[in-house]
């Protein structure tokens, strides 16, 4: 079936082309043709949108859906018995079906199980609309009883006035003062703790005579030659040598210069 | 809601400050920011709103004296807060729970009465409530441990380590609670024809 061009289609020929315009079979100026006349007329739009409705309704029909799953499920449980699940692990993974976390190899198992077993098939719609329950219930929030407020503020500050309880002058002080928190956070006081101490060492000359921070390792040099020395000869059972200082070594040992 | 939209916008340190300081004002802006939320909490513990109310100003009195442990710096004050009530109403329950004699939660009726009078005369409104009153009674048939779980899951929306953290039990027992709750809830509000099939 063709038309021009140039013509509109009036109902009739759209109702007669109407098969051949839903498989797809005109040609591609009747096609539009159709479908522009589908578009401005209200009755043929309409009588298109049923007979598609009905086609999918016939389509439906034809390949009914759960009693196929129901059937693989009941042919995968009779052929893989060790692969179904029991009632107990069903509930087990629940939460985490509906949470979208079960494992593939659980998630075919534990929807087979959900179309077979008739006492559980309900059990996951049960649950997500005692959930909706919740989330209405949680919605439903009571008011503050009346006179709670005046019972906390007097249990608490003293008075239902809250404008009465005023923050003293030495309170505020304090509150002020507690403001000013030490800058320097806990794990950044080590690297400042090393640095204070390296200084008190410097400073206080206990190894370096002339409090220079060359000094301080060169003297270091010595003591420790000097302990080596001292321990050797006790290793070795020497008579300790008379011009060596035997003292034993402290940090206030003072090291003669060899030079 | 309004509530707690208000509390997340108010400035918690230095409300904190001054309530700590002595300032009435101060502290009334804390109570009525969270005594909201704190007491519908209690309630759903407690299931009794005189119970709930008892609680909630006990709640109050403990944050009040413990507003010195606060610290900015470890997160706001609506979670410091709210955590610290948490854990108060989760203690309380617990104690009631060792000891039932103490249990003051009246029955269905009384918290399906107190319910109604809160709400308006509209037929919806009834309705809503009348679900609520029975979301409630399904969830007070719970276990305690599973009550517990699916509170602190469900209805204040905690994750699974925050409540891990707040009952002090494995995460794996915590999610294993949670899915037995959800299940034993579902079962009784199918018993009690709020959810149809």
């Amino acid at each position: 079936m063709t038309y021009d061009k140039q013509k509109l289609i009036n109902c009739t020929q759209f109702e007669e082309s109407l098969t051949d315009y839903l498989d797809k079979t005109l040609d591609r100026a009747t096609f539009k043709a159709a479908a522009e006349h589908a578009i401005s007329c209200p009755l043929c739009h309409s009588l298109l949108n049923e007979v598609k409705g009905a086609l999918a309704a016939c389509r439906d029909l034809a390949e009914p859906k759960l009693p196929l799953t129901r059937l693989e499920a009941k042919i995968l449980a009779s052929t893989v018995p060790n692969a179904s699940l029991h009632c107990e692990e069903f509930e087990d993974y629940l939460t985490d079906y509906l949470d979208g976390f079960l494992p593939a190899q659980v998630f075919h198992r534990w929807e087979r199980h959900a179309v077979l077993c008739n006492d559980c098939t309900d059990l996951p719609g049960a649950v997500v609309r005692s959930l909706a329950a919740i989330v209405a219930y949680k919605a439903d929030e009571l008011p503050v009883p009346a006179g709670l407020h005046d019972r906390i503020m007097r249990e608490t500050v003293g008075t239902t006035r809250a404008k009465e309880a005023r923050a003293s002058m030495a309170d505020q002080f304090k509150e002020w003062v507690r403001g000013f928190s030490f800058p320097i956070s806990i794990p950044q006081l080590a690297p400042v703790a090393m640095m204070l101490m390296f200084a008190f060492l410097v400073f206080s000359q206990t190894v370096s005579a002339d409090g220079s921070l060359t000094d301080v390792y060169a003297k270091s040099f010595q003591l420790a030659e000097q302990t080596y020395e001292q321990g050797a000869a006790a290793w070795n059972g020497k008579v300790p040598d008379a011009s060596l200082n035997q003292e034993p070594i402290t940090g206030a040992t003072y090291v003669e210069d060899k030079k | 809601m309004e509530a707690l939209k208000a509390a997340g916008e108010i400035n918690g340190a230095e409300l904190v400050r001054r309530a700590r300081a002595g300032d009435g004002v101060a502290w009334e802006e804390i109570v009525q920011a969270f005594s909201r939320r704190i007491f519908n909490l209690a309630y759903r513990f407690t299931s009794n709103a005189d119970s709930a109310e008892d609680l909630t100003q006990e709640v109050f009195i403990r944050i009040y004296r413990t507003l010195d442990q606060y610290d900015a710096k470890q997160g706001d004050l609506a979670n410091w807060l709210m955590r610290l009530a948490r854990n108060l109403i989760i203690d309380d329950y617990r104690h009631r729970q060792r000891n039932p004699q103490n249990t003051m939660a009246d029955t269905v009726d009384d918290h399906q009465y107190h319910l109604r009078a809160v709400g308006t005369s509209a037929h919806k409104e009834m309705e809503r409530r009348e679900l609520a009153a029975q979301v409630q009674e399904g969830i007070d048939k719970l276990p305690a441990d599973l009550k517990t779980c699916v509170i602190l899951r469900d209805i204040e929306e905690m994750t699974y380590q925050e409540i891990v953290d707040v009952l002090q039990i494995p995460e794996g027992t915590v999610k294993s609670r949670i899915n037995r709750g959800r299940i034993e809830l579902a079962k009784i509000l199918r018993r009690m024809r709020v959810v149809t099939i």
